[in-house]
């Protein structure tokens, strides 16, 4: 064997440890379930969804020609005629009832409505720009949770060029239709969004996305950073201890155990901080300029605002989720053997801030199956980043019971600690515990039972 | 004169494996104790029991008056362990790293009298102002010899005091170790190398297979397997 090859060899084997080996089937894996939920996901968005019509100009020409052609669009696009009406219903409710409207969507499974002025026809044959008034509930859910906003307008879109066609062929050389109203004869200004019970004019569900996106998706981001930052932390921590052989020193100071793990708690938890806020000032900037340009949108206008109560509740879910990592990482850290170890063992706490990040980030919790609702329930990481969102949606109960959840997680953790930090565990291992022992000298030979 | 420290039928065992096999000895107020034996016997685990890190799995420990298992935390305040390969915190000035430890065992001007004398015990001039990481060997088991003095404990523990260490650095801690005994304070080392054990303990014991086979002054000891020094005793009584 060449000396290159000896070396390289060498190398591989001291950097392919199972450790690390475990933490790339462990990413892959995380990587491939996160693809498949997502395209779901996407599958969902951009399969055509159905659309309600309430039409107000039930006597009027243009507006029976406008759902001709929006049946028509879909039958271009793949809806069997026999099934046209189950995409594009024609909703009972009253026009201007905006709450029996939004009632109707929901009840019958749509995910937005246009609605028909009742001088729809009698505007544009006078030249004036017909209004259709478009409604949506928003469902908070995650990115994809934009696309409802973009059917309607795509619809009304084509239904705008369609009469733009027609108006201008029978009208090209009549003086009193303005240049303007023939290029755009529909006015689709009005928009009306469900939001929480209470319909709100003038917004719709890409803006609010657009908008929570700068504000509650940030908070994810920043949570993810700060757990693998403290993590990694308090891991090399531990591992620098054992490798520079001053653990043993430091446990037999006239000290008691709590105090040593209290401290490198709280040094950790002040570390995080720190980390944090300057995450949360520089992604602020940057979300903000991302956004800024798109909506603008204020959403406290619109109900959606943290009051004091939540802001606390934010915090405290923020502090006993750095609580529950800091505890985890405590544990994990006491198995290190150095501070190269250390590094592979930032890993499963990597990934569990991770999952939840990209889970929340592109589904959302409401669209999650039962089971996956569980698995994120049980990461202790998810509740501080989807509780900005739970908070403003208004599902308290989701709030208290991460909360009831991440005291009783975060405690565990500690006593855990301590329990760890009080054994000979740390300075031992695990490889002498009597199951390990037991466990090697089953399936590991009589070489390692000795 | 009193016991400053009693191991009674002293058991450790990890897993299905009994590293310490039922252990009894003591030492007396001011001794210079050895604990000697081949590696892997058993010394290291009975010092760290000895000094809290390990929990005893039957038997006793007393220490100054003080119950192992019972009063950790007490005897934690009294005694003063020197692990063998021990370092210090890396981006630390040995000084810095002095005033760190003090800060466990005193306040104010007691404080500043034991970091000055620990420095004074080190005895690395102005490398004391050095980064810990740029230390020799010698020079850093001398930081942590000071480390484990200058709180004036009543019991230190020292494994392998001068391994890996050369002839005058060696010298210069057995040294220091002989003076803190004289001013009273009770020393258990445990050393591979005989020599040093000779000239240095006032009694020993050697430890083999987790259990004391010997224990006496090393005169005795040589007398009763007519040896020469006590690697000739180490030998016999580990062959016989």
């Amino acid at each position: 064997m060449s000396h290159l090859m000896n070396i390289t060899k060498k190398e591989l084997k001291e950097i392919l440890t199972p450790g690390a080996v475990m933490s790339i089937v462990v990413v892959m894996l995380m990587m491939c379930c996160i693809g498949v939920l997502i395209n779901g996901e996407i599958s969902d968005a951009s399969k055509l969804s159905s659309i309600g019509i309430v039409n107000g100009d039930e006597e009027g020409e243009y507006s029976d020609l406008a759902i001709e052609y929006i049946k028509e669009v879909y039958i271009n696009n793949g809806v069997d005629g026999a099934d046209i009406d189950k995409y594009v219903v024609i909703l009972d409710a009253e026009y201007g009832d905006n709450n029996a409207i939004i009632a109707e969507v929901q009840e019958k499974g749509l995910s937005s409505a246009i609605a028909f002025d009742p001088d729809f026809s009698e505007d544009i044959t006078a030249g004036i720009a017909g209004t259709i008034e478009k409604y949506y509930v928003y469902n908070n859910g995650g990115i994809f949770s934009t696309t409802t906003s973009a059917v309607n307008e795509v619809l009304i879109g084509y239904v705008n060029t369609y009469f733009s066609n027609l108006l201008i062929e029978a009208n090209v050389d009549n003086p009193d239709y303005s240049s303007e109203f023939l290029l755009n004869p529909i006015d689709q200004s009005v928009d009306l969004t469900d939001i929480n019970g209470t319909v709100y004019e003038g917004i719709t569900p890409y803006q609010i996305s657009t908008t929570l996106m700068g504000q509650t998706m940030m908070i994810p981001l920043i949570i993810m950073i700060i757990i693998i930052m403290i993590g990694s932390i308090v891991i090399s921590s531990m591992g620098n201890e054992k490798e520079n052989k001053t653990l043993e020193t430091l446990l037999t100071l006239p000290i008691k155990r709590t105090t040593i793990v209290a401290g490198k708690l709280l040094a950790s938890a002040l570390v995080g901080l720190i980390y944090g806020l300057a995450y949360m000032v520089g992604m602020m900037f940057y979300m903000g300029s991302i956004t800024s340009g798109i909506s603008g949108v204020n959403l406290a206008d619109y109900g959606l605002a943290l009051d004091i109560t939540d802001w606390v509740m934010l915090g405290i879910m923020v502090f006993l989720s750095i609580m529950a990592a800091l505890g985890m990482c405590m544990i994990l850290g006491a198995f290190v053997k150095n501070y190269k170890a250390a590094q592979t063992m930032t890993m499963p706490i990597s990934v569990l801030a991770m999952i939840p990040m990209f889970v929340i980030m592109f589904v959302g919790w409401g669209k999650l199956p039962i089971i996956g609702q569980i698995i994120l329930f049980i990461i202790p990481f998810t509740h501080p980043m989807m509780a900005m969102n739970n908070l403003m949606f208004g599902d308290i109960t989701l709030v208290l019971g991460g909360i009831a959840y991440l005291i009783i997680f975060s405690l565990a953790m500690i006593a855990v600690t301590v329990k760890i930090y009080n054994s000979d565990i740390l300075l031992t291992g695990l490889a002498q515990t009597k199951t390990v022992r037991t466990f090697k000298k089953i399936f590991g030979g009589k070489k390692h039972a000795e | 004169m009193a016991k400053a420290l009693t191991v009674t039928d002293v058991h450790k065992v990890y897993g299905d494996r009994e590293a310490v096999k039922g252990i009894s000895f003591d030492v007396e107020e001011g001794e210079i104790f050895g604990l000697i034996g081949p590696n892997g016997a058993g010394k290291t685990t009975t010092l760290r029991m000895i000094c809290t890190l390990l929990q005893i799995t039957s038997g006793t420990i007393n220490v100054c008056g003080y119950d192992v298992k019972e009063q950790a935390d007490d005897v934690r305040k009294i005694i003063s362990y020197l692990p063998e390969d021990a370092g210090a915190y890396k981006d630390l000035t040995g000084r810095s790293y002095l005033k760190f430890m003090a800060e466990f065992f005193a306040d104010g001007e007691k404080k500043d009298a034991m970091v000055k004398r620990g420095i004074e015990i080190a005895n690395l001039g102005d490398r004391i102002d050095s980064e810990v990481d740029t230390y020799s060997k010698g020079m850093m088991r001398r930081l942590l010899i000071a480390r484990a003095i200058m709180p004036s404990p009543k019991f230190a523990v020292m494994d392998e005091v001068t391994s890996g260490l050369d002839v005058l650095n060696a010298y210069e801690i057995r040294e220091i170790i002989r003076n803190i005994a004289k001013n009273g304070v009770t020393v258990l080392i445990s050393s591979h190398n005989m020599f040093e054990v000779e000239i240095l303990c006032h009694r020993i014991a050697m430890i083999n297979e987790g259990k004391i086979v010997l224990s006496g002054t090393p005169q005795e000891l040589k007398e009763k397997y007519n040896a020469s020094n006590l690697e000739e005793v180490f030998v016999k009584a580990v062959t016989q």
